[in-house]
This record gives structure tokens, sequence and C-alpha cells, in this order.
């Protein structure tokens, strides 16, 4: 274990905080009735997970965290909840048994599995920690690597949004077929 | 490093991850459904950053990036299509939604 | 030489004319078509006189000429040519086949005037003809096998030419199944014989005959087989009485002077390998013996006129194998020969009746037509005497010098030669019956409302052949007359050393012995059917087992036929049925249940393809971690 400095100490308690933070959140949001404090939930979760990312040093990230996802991508969930009225549900009610223990299995499996892995599969891959410069992390880094060794990705997530973009206008448009001004809708 | 090993961080996303597809795989409404997946999202978006600062290397910060992107992009359609099934009066249960039963 | 030529001439002639009439199809007239095949079947005839006269020129030691075409079958050491020999043997029965064959061919131009498949008939009966010249002039038993089979073919395709008739039918599938047997077991010792020479040449019979007696006695045995089935004696006899659902040139042809001769020609022919194998050679004229006492007793009964003719045809060629079996080789053929010409022409006189009587064949509906038909009846008559061997006539030579050989043969030929006696009295009575019922007596009702009375008995075409051959049962006999004049002996006697010379004493007694007999068989048959002086005995039990014809065919149905239907049934529903059909069937029916079964899957549930994918990925996950 890590034993040392203030810095450490501190480092760990940001860590741990963030840490459960996080966790409690994720639970919350799936447990939660009520879709409006789900989402405000998952914006906990995201800030908290920009708080670890910062703890890795990847500040980018951090901040596109907050930006893009809390930032924008929750506010359109805020904005759909809204619309819908955000009816409560019973939450784990309904659908066969068989679905919610096999979920439950599932779920403990993969995890069960994966902390396998991390702990005793990777064996000693997982303890050198590499050094770092102080690039790492940095817009500047993180925009030079866009634009030579992944410039493809750059170039098909832009695709990616643009159908997300048209599919979201498509999907929005009122089309005279199934929605009668008679009967209306919500709309 | 300062603070936990890198070990612990991949816990961390292991159980966002496991959390998040309970949360799929239990939860009726659509919404909470694509919440659930934002969650699995992070997680693995968490196990990405980790191993990028294992490694010294900044690539899977930007691969990072665009699973943010493309995440964006998924919940701009799932909305959509949870709005356009709301204004077709359908119940929004996923139990319910069962025409292409076969 | 000219006598080889004119051979491949013989046999090629009447190919060449089934041919013609089978590609020339409806272009040619149905008449036409008769000439066609009467042409190349007396060319056949001219080319083989030819043939005769040629070799008759040559050296008596130095007749046998084998000539090869080219090589038919070879691999390795086993070689087989197209080959045909030429020998006094095959030219003898080649002067019988096609003259005989020419005349009747000629005659069912009339017979079968009017028919709407006269060219298919026509064609079947070239066809036959050389099938049995093939037979007769094979130069070795891959051949001689192939005209055999060929001539089993042409006598199915005949009996059963009326093919709307169901009992033509069934007839033509008898006799053909039972030749294949026959073929089977001659197929058989062909293969001993290869196994063991190596080759298929009549001089291979000739080896294998040192290979130790028990393959001898097979291959001979096999080979009788062969020769019991075509030639209808017992027990592969039942079908030729059924054969005459044919049309009467058909049985004159193939079914009395000819394909029926072919059994006799065979052991004649291969009589090396039955003379090594003596029991069989003694057993061959035992069958004869036996088939010609129960075919004569069977024709006692008969009422159809033709199957009188058909027994009495069985009869006759179970003499032929007492002769050949107990080594007469001349003597067998010579009868061959003399019976070709009185048989004949007893069925092409029937034929005239039948044609008369507009198809009717039961003897009991004629009567009288001795003065309706007198030219039909004096025929007949001279056929019928011939038959019974009243001299002058053509039976008389031949049937009493067999008797008079088999006297030679110690005491299997005596008992054979009391047989044979027996029989003598059974043919005058059968056949002297058939005369007087259909000739004699008050004409019957039948006859005046059904005769054709048109001014003459028949078509020329017709009553040409049937004058030709009771000419030549006139005359026919006269060639050979033990012991005084023997040209047919000392022909063929370079072929076929006999086994049996009977001396002077055995031909008289063997002559006056079978003429008694003849004559007293006539007078029983005279005192019942003609002068109705003594009445049909009753002996109910042995009527009923002659109608039966001795119950063979119930036997054969009993042994082969209903066990073979129960199989065949048995196998419909338990095999065919479930499992062919079934499967058939049940692939479709389990395709659909089975994708029935499979699209449960698709319930729509969404959640539970989700919990699939949740599953199925913590299970990759464990394969992979695990595998490594």
């Amino acid at each position: 274990m890590i034993a040392g400095s203030a810095g450490n100490v501190v480092v760990w308690v940001v860590w741990f905080v963030a840490a459960f933070a996080c966790l409690g959140s994720a639970l919350a949001v799936v447990s939660f009735a009520n879709p409006f404090f789900s989402a405000l939930a998952l914006i906990g979760n995201l800030a908290s997970l920009a708080v670890l990312y910062l703890l890795l040093n990847a500040e980018f990230v951090a901040a596109a965290q907050v930006l893009v996802y809390a930032g924008a991508v929750m506010v359109m969930f805020l904005f759909v909840v809204a619309y819908l009225g955000g009816e409560a549900d019973a939450p784990w009610a309904g659908g066969p048994s068989w679905q919610v223990v096999g979920a439950i299995a599932a779920a403990a499996a993969i995890l069960v599995e994966i902390v396998v892995v991390i702990g005793v599969a990777a064996g000693d891959g997982l303890s050198n920690e590499g050094d770092i410069s102080s690039a790492f992390g940095s817009p500047a880094e993180i925009g030079r690597l866009f634009l030579t060794d992944h410039l493809l990705a750059f170039e098909v997530t832009s695709i990616v949004l643009l159908a997300a973009a048209v599919g979201g206008v498509i999907l929005g448009h009122h089309s005279r077929r199934v929605d009668d001004p008679a009967v209306g809708g919500r709309g | 490093m300062l603070g936990p090993d890198i070990t612990w961080y991949l816990v961390v996303s292991a159980i966002l991850f496991s959390v998040g597809a309970l949360g799929v795989l239990l939860r009726r409404s659509p919404l909470i459904v694509l919440l659930s997946v934002e969650i699995m999202l992070n997680g693995a978006n968490l196990a990405l950053i980790a191993f990028s600062r294992l490694h010294g290397e900044s690539d899977g910060q930007v691969f990072a990036i665009t699973v943010m992107a493309v995440a964006a992009s998924e919940v701009v359609v799932g909305l959509g299509l949870i709005v356009a099934m709301s204004r077709r009066n359908l119940a929004l249960d996923v139990d319910r939604l069962n025409s292409l039963r076969g | 030489m000219t006598s080889v030529y004119a051979s491949w001439i013989t046999l090629l002639s009447p190919l060449a004319a089934a041919v013609a009439i089978t590609l020339g199809g409806t272009a040619i007239s149905r008449r036409a078509a008769g000439f066609v095949a009467t042409t190349g079947t007396s060319v056949a005839f001219a080319a083989a006189v030819v043939a005769f006269i040629d070799i008759l020129g040559e050296d008596p030691e130095r007749r046998s000429h084998l000539d090869t075409a080219w090589t038919w079958l070879g691999a390795g050491k086993f070689d087989v040519g197209l080959a045909i020999l030429v020998d006094p043997l095959s030219i003898f029965m080649m002067l019988v086949v096609s003259g005989v064959g020419s005349l009747i061919v000629g005659y069912s131009i009339g017979y079968m005037d009017g028919d709407d498949e006269e060219r298919r008939y026509f064609a079947y009966m070239a066809l036959f003809v050389f099938s049995m010249l093939l037979l007769v002039q094979g130069g070795n038993l891959l051949l001689l096998l192939a005209g055999w089979g060929l001539v089993g073919l042409s006598s199915y395709l005949l009996i059963g030419f009326h093919h709307e008739r169901p009992n033509a039918i069934a007839a033509a599938k008898k006799a053909f199944i039972m030749n294949a047997f026959g073929d089977a077991t001659f197929a058989l010792a062909l293969f001993l014989l290869i196994a063991h020479t190596g080759s298929v040449s009549f001089g291979a019979l000739e080896e294998v005959t040192g290979a130790g007696s028990t393959v001898t006695n097979l291959i001979a045995l096999g080979l009788l087989g062969g020769a019991v089935a075509k030639s209808a004696q017992l027990p592969l006899h039942t079908w030729l009485p059924d054969a005459m659902e044919g049309p009467t040139p058909v049985s004159a042809l193939i079914h009395a002077a000819t394909m029926v001769t072919a059994g006799v020609y065979l052991i004649v022919r291969l009589h090396s390998i039955f003379e090594a194998a003596d029991v069989v050679q003694d057993f061959a004229a035992i069958l004869g013996a036996a088939t010609l006492l129960v075919a004569g007793l069977i024709a006692l009964v008969q009422t159809d006129i033709k199957r009188v003719i058909a027994y009495s045809t069985m009869s006759q060629i179970g003499y032929m194998f007492v002769g050949v079996g107990l080594g007469a080789y001349a003597n067998g053929m010579f009868h061959l020969l003399t019976h070709a010409f009185f048989k004949a022409l007893l069925f092409l006189a029937a034929g005239v009746i039948i044609h008369a009587l507009a198809g009717e064949q039961d003897m009991r509906r004629m009567g009288g037509l001795r003065r309706l038909m007198p030219f039909t009846y004096w025929c007949f008559l001279i056929g019928s005497l011939a038959l019974v061997g009243i001299p002058p006539f053509a039976g008389f030579f031949s049937k009493d010098s067999i008797l008079a050989a088999s006297l030679d043969r110690g005491t299997l030929g005596a008992i054979l030669v009391v047989v044979g006696l027996a029989g003598t009295f059974l043919t005058g009575a059968y056949t002297f019956r058939m005369l007087y019922l259909v000739f004699h007596g008050s004409r019957s009702a039948y006859a005046t409302e059904h005769h054709l009375d048109d001014g003459h008995e028949g078509p020329l075409t017709m009553l040409v052949p049937v004058g030709a051959l009771a000419v030549l049962s006139v005359i026919g006999g006269w060639i050979q007359f033990a012991p005084f004049w023997t040209p047919v002996s000392d022909f063929l006697a370079p072929v076929a050393e006999p086994l049996a010379e009977a001396s002077n004493w055995m031909e008289v007694v063997a002559s006056v012995a079978a003429v008694a007999l003849g004559l007293a068989g006539i007078l029983v048959a005279w005192a019942i059917y003609d002068a109705r002086r003594w009445r049909v005995p009753r002996w109910t039990a042995v009527r009923r087992a002659l109608e039966e014809k001795l119950y063979w065919d119930r036997l054969y149905d009993r042994i082969f036929y209903s066990p073979a239907v129960w199989l065949a049934r048995a196998t419909l529903r338990w095999f065919e049925r479930p499992v062919i059909a079934g499967s058939a069937v049940g692939i479709g029916v389990g395709a659909r249940e089975s994708g029935e079964i499979a699209s449960e899957v698709q319930t729509g549930y969404l959640r539970a393809y989700a919990l699939a994918l949740a599953a199925g990925l913590a299970i990759l996950v464990l394969v992979f971690v695990s595998v490594r």
C-alpha cells in the first residue's frame, strides 16, 4: 500500500469520495422510480467520473466529460423527461421471474469475471505505471493524436454525429398520417 | 503515481459496468434503460482512461472522447425514438413493445 | 472362303431387315414390312444353302471354320472375339432356322394382315431370326449366350405382342422369368468355366474336363439348366403352354421349330463337357423322358388346339433330349429337323383354322371342318401322321432312330425306351383326338355361324407355306433311313461322335414297336372321338390332376410367386411406406415442426434478448479467460 506524503493522503481521500459518489449515484440511477431523479443522479455520476479522470491526469477528457456529457447530453435527457411527464413506474415490477434471476446472475458473473481478471489473470501487467510527460492529457496532445494517428476515427465520428442529427430530425418530424390533428398528441 | 493503483480504478469501472447492465436488464421504462446504457459506457470510458494512464499513452483518451461522441449520438436517436413513441401514444414500457414476436 | 462369307450374310440379313423396318417406321406400309422381313430371312436361307453346298465340297475332317470379325472384349489374357463358327452342325441349324423361318414369316403376311402393329411384329420376327442364328452360329460361348438372351427377349416381345391383353403380358413375363432362371444357371456355368480356364471358346470346354469332376459337373449342370429352361423341359416347362397367347406364327416359329430346340443344339454343341460329366448327361435324358410322358398325358385333356400342339412340342423335345442325353446326337438333331417341319405345319394349319373361325381356339366349338376346309384338313392329317411317326412320313425316321439308339445304352436306355414307347401311344391318342374333334363329326354351331366363306380357306400367303411344309413332312424324313442310308449322321459325325450306335435288329424292333403303339393310340382316339364307340373314361381324380397340369403351376405359385408377393407387400407396408415415403414426408414435417419450436425463441420480449446478450458476454469472457 502506499503510505507517505500528505498529498498522497489527499488523493486517496478524494478518490474514495469520488468513487463512492460514482457508484452510489449509479445505483441511484438504476433504482429510482421517478425518471427525473434518475437523470439527476446520472449527472452526479458524470461529475464524479470527471473527478476520477482528473486524478488520472486526463484533464481534457474530464473537461469534455463535464461539458459534453453532463452539460449537453444530460440536458437533453432532462428536456425529454420534462416532456414526457416523468410518470413513476414501479421499477422492479413485471416480467417473468427468470428475468430477474437471470439478470442478477449475469451481471454478477460479469463483475466477478472482470475482478478475477484484474486481480489474478493480469498478473504484473497492471503494476508498472508508465512515466508521463507534462503533455499527457493536454488538449494539444489529444488534438495532435486526433489529427495524425487517429484521423480516421475523427472523421468517422463526425459522420456518426451527422447521422444522429439527421436521425433526430426525422424522428422528430410531424408526420401527417399518424398524427391526426383532431386527436392531437402531446405536440 | 499518487493515490490508488490502476487496479482500483478498474474495479470501479467493473462495478459501474455491472450496475449499468443490471439497469438495462431490469428496468421497464425505456428512458431509464437509456440512462443505464450511459452508465455502462462511462464505466468503459473509465477503464480506457485508466489504461491510458498506465501505459503513458494518450491514445486511450482519444478513444474515450470518441466513445463520448458516439454515446451522444446514440442518446439523440434513442430519445428521438422515445419521443416518437409517446407521440403515437404507445406505452413506454419495454415489455409491451413485443410486435417483433415470431 | 465362300461358306464363311455366306454364313455372315445369313447372320446379318435378318438383322438388316429388322433395322430397316424399325428405321422405316410408318414410311413403309404394313404389308411392305412383311415383305422386307420375308426377304431378309429368305436371303439368309439362300446364303445358308450356298454355305451348305460349299462345305460339302470340303474334306469331312476339315469342315470347321472359325471366323472372327474383330476382338470384342479383351482384358489381359481373356479374349473374346465377334466370331462365327461354320461347321456342319451350325450349317444344319442355319438351314432349319432360316428355311422354316422364312416360310413362317411369309405366312405371317397373311395371318397378321390388318393388324395395326404389323410392322412391329415383323421387326420382332426378323430380330428373332437374327438372334437364333447368332445362337447357332456363335463362335464362342459368350456369343452363344448373347444369342441365347436375345432369343429370350424376342420371345418375350412376341408372346406379349398383343399387349392390350393382360393374359398375353402375364404369359410373356412368365416365359421371360423362367428363361432368366435358365440364363442365370448358364451364366454361372460360364463364370466357373472362365475361372478355371480363362477362356470362353468352345475349346475351353475340352480343357476344363481335366479340372476335376465337381467343377465339370457343376458347369454341365449349369448349362443343362439353361437348356432345360429354354426347351421347356421339366421342371421349367410351365411357360410354354402359356406362351400360346402369342400369335400363331410366333408359336410355330419360336415355340416349335426353333427357339425351344436351342437346348438340344446346346447339348450337341457342348457334348464334350456333357460326356465328361456323364451323370449330368444321363440326367438330361431322364428329364427328357419324364417330360415326354407328362406332356403327353396333359395333352389328352386340353381343349385349346394350340395348347395341345404346345404340349406335343414339349413331348417331342423330350424325345430329342433323350436322344442327345444318351449320346445319339445326330439322331436327336435329325428329329429336330423333322419336328420343325411337321410341328410348324401343325401350328400353321391351326392358324388357318383360327383365322377362318375369327380367332376361336377352343376345340369344343369346332367340328366337322373337314368338308369346309379340305386343304387344311389334308395338311393337318399329314402333320399328325408325321408326328405320330407313321411311315412313310417324316417323324417315323427320326423318332424311331432315337428309340433304337437308346436300346444300345444299357439299362438306362432300356427304361427310356419303354417310356418313349409309352409316349408314342400317347402321341397317337392326343394328336388324333385333336384331329377328330376339329375336323370330323358334325359341323358345330359356332363353325357354321362364324366361318368366313369367301371361296377359299385363307389367303395364298398362308396356304403356300402350309403346303410347302406338308410336302416337307412327307419327303423330309427320307433323307435318312437308318441303317440303309445315313447322310445326316455322317454329316454331323465330325462335330459330335455318337455314343450310341443302333444295330440293325434294334432299329427293326424299335420301329415296329413304335409304329404299333402309335397306331394303337390312333385307334383309341378313333374309338372315343370319331366312332363314338367308347366313352371317355371318367377317372375324375386323374382328369382333374391332368387338367391342372399335374399341379406344377400351383406348386410354383406356392413356392415362388406367393412368397414374392408376400415379401413385396410386407416390404411395402413395413419399409417403403414408413421409411421411404415417411422420411420424405417426415423431412418436410420435421423441418416445419423444428422451425415452429425454434421460433419460440422469438418472443418479442426485449428484456429477454438483453439478458441473452449479457449472459453471452459472461460466457464468452469466461471462455476467453480460461482458454487463454
